[in-house]
């Protein structure tokens, strides 16, 4: 209850001293006042382009998120019960993840559309993630409980589904809950790229056309949806860790 | 002789990094079970006692001599799910009911979750209200009975019991110890139990066999002279003190 208290009190403190710092112009021009950020953001003729923007960066975040998932899962559950595969995965998603998103995007214009590379390059990031968790998740069953399994006898596939999975699942929200952000900003980055709209596109035209108010609007939606699914997550991954941790 | 276990002259070597001699935790033992007997294997930490039940279990392989359970490789028995085991740490997965864990061995097995048997059981270890409960939600002592009461769920050949409460305080265990000796003695199956307590084995057992520290070897083996079923008065006669201090010292020994 303090902390939820402290916390307000520290959020409340940081936008006063944003509309101050607005006001005053001690930061230079580029730092507008909150009040005149939330005005534009509300604004009614504004509400199309930002429900468009939002909408385009939204979709191609929970195909990206989808599809890295997916494959993340699969590949680490594959890799987990073909032992010979391991180490190829693990390389592979170690130099997946050691390009920078920004290397990758050309390539992806190359292979696919301009509208489908922000989702790829967000399938990408989350890919990772969920890769890292899943492997570590499955590798969570304590000796005991392999021992338990031995002794009565449970095959390789009893053993990976009433015991392994469960014991990765904590692990594997945890994982969802992070790749989240990192499918965001995996779709902004891949909208430079080209894409139609979107708010990485908002984000680019605001900065190229000065607009600096627009600017901090698309940084506020980005922040907003980030956070808004990254709660939704965190809710589940509490109710995985007191059922199955 | 009829024989349920047999272990002939196993030895167990662990290696360690950088020596090749490595532990050396049996030498060649050797010991024999017979059908439906009751042995307590007592020793010191570290005698290689654990050890020994890992190799009935098959959860190591022995470094030279055999381990048969009912003439057949451990392996073998595991398979067809034909052991019941509990350990010190109960083991119980977290996510599941007390009931779905009891239940847990039908379902390894790929065999109909015999629902009477389970509820039986529940009430003979006296889980019966806390059939839908999670591990958490209950005491030590009475995950342990959950645990005994999963190590028996299969009606298994032989029953193995690595220190099962080991980690439990002594008022508890004592309990625990009564109420095993009732569940065992309505139904006999062949049983190895791993201790360090002297008054565990005792009460428990039909033999008791002490063994050495490293390497494991036999030292004593002493028939227990009590009918059964035991009161736990016996742990208080005179017979069962002499006992007692006749294995303390062999164990000092």
């Amino acid at each position: 209850m303090k902390q939820t208290l402290l916390g307000a009190l520290g959020i409340a403190l940081f936008l006063a001293l944003w509309e101050v710092v607005g006001r005053t112009q001690i930061l230079g021009i580029s730092w507008p006042p909150l009040s005149d950020v939330l005005a534009e953001l509300t604004d009614e003729r504004r509400r199309p382009l930002f429900l468009r923007a939002l909408g385009a960066t939204l979709e191609s975040t929970a195909l990206g998120y989808l599809w890295g998932t997916g494959a993340g899962l699969i590949l680490a559950t594959v890799a987990h019960l073909l032992p010979a595969l391991r180490r190829g995965s693990d390389r592979l998603a170690a130099v997946l993840n050691s390009v920078p998103s920004i290397a990758l995007g050309p390539i992806f214009l190359v292979l696919l559309t301009r509208e489908s590379t922000p989702a790829a390059v967000s399938s990408i990031h989350v890919f990772f993630i969920v890769f890292v968790s899943v492997s570590s998740g499955l590798q969570r069953a304590t000796p005991a409980h392999r021992d338990l399994f031995a002794v009565l006898g449970a095959d390789r596939i009893k053993r990976f589904g009433r015991l392994e999975l469960p014991a990765a699942l904590p692990s594997l929200v945890s994982g969802l809950r992070l790749a989240w952000p990192a499918a965001l900003i995996g779709a902004i980055i891949g909208e430079w790229f080209g894409a139609p709209r979107g708010i990485g596109i908002l984000i680019i035209n605001a900065m190229q056309n000065f607009q600096i108010v627009l600017l901090w609007c698309a940084v506020l939606l980005a922040v907003g949806a980030s956070l808004f699914f990254y709660g939704l997550l965190t809710l589940l991954e509490r109710a995985a860790y007191a059922r199955f941790g | 002789m009829n024989v349920a276990i047999a272990i002939d002259k196993v030895s167990k070597r662990f290696p360690l990094p950088g020596d090749k001699e490595g532990v050396l935790a049996l030498a060649e033992l050797s010991l024999t079970i017979a059908p439906g007997e009751f042995v307590a294997i007592l020793g010191p930490s570290g005698c290689g006692k654990s050890t020994l039940l890992r190799l009935v279990a098959s959860l190591e392989q022995p470094t030279g001599g055999t381990v048969t359970v009912n003439g057949a490789a451990p392996g073998l028995v595991s398979a067809q799910h034909a052991l019941g085991v509990a350990f010190q740490d109960h083991a119980l997965l977290p996510w599941l009911s007390v009931h779905d864990n009891i239940a847990l061995p039908f379902r390894l097995a790929g065999r109909r979750i015999d629902e009477p048997a389970i509820a039986r059981l529940l009430e003979l270890v006296g889980l019966a209200s806390f059939e839908k409960a999670r591990p958490k939600q209950l005491s030590g002592g009475m995950r342990q009975r959950a645990s005994i009461a999963r190590a028996l769920v299969l009606e298994p050949e032989v029953l193995l019991l690595d220190e099962p409460f080991g980690a439990l305080d002594a008022v508890t265990r004592r309990q625990m110890n009564v109420e095993l000796q009732r569940i065992w003695s309505a139904r006999q199956i062949t049983t190895m139990l791993i201790t360090h307590s002297v008054d565990e084995a005792l009460f428990l057992a039909d033999r008791v066999v002490v063994m050495s520290g490293r390497p494991g070897r036999i030292l004593r083996e002493v028939q227990v002279p009590f009918a059964r079923p035991r009161d736990p008065w016996v742990m208080r006669s005179e017979a069962f003190h002499r006992l007692v201090d006749d294995l303390t010292a062999a164990l000092e020994a």
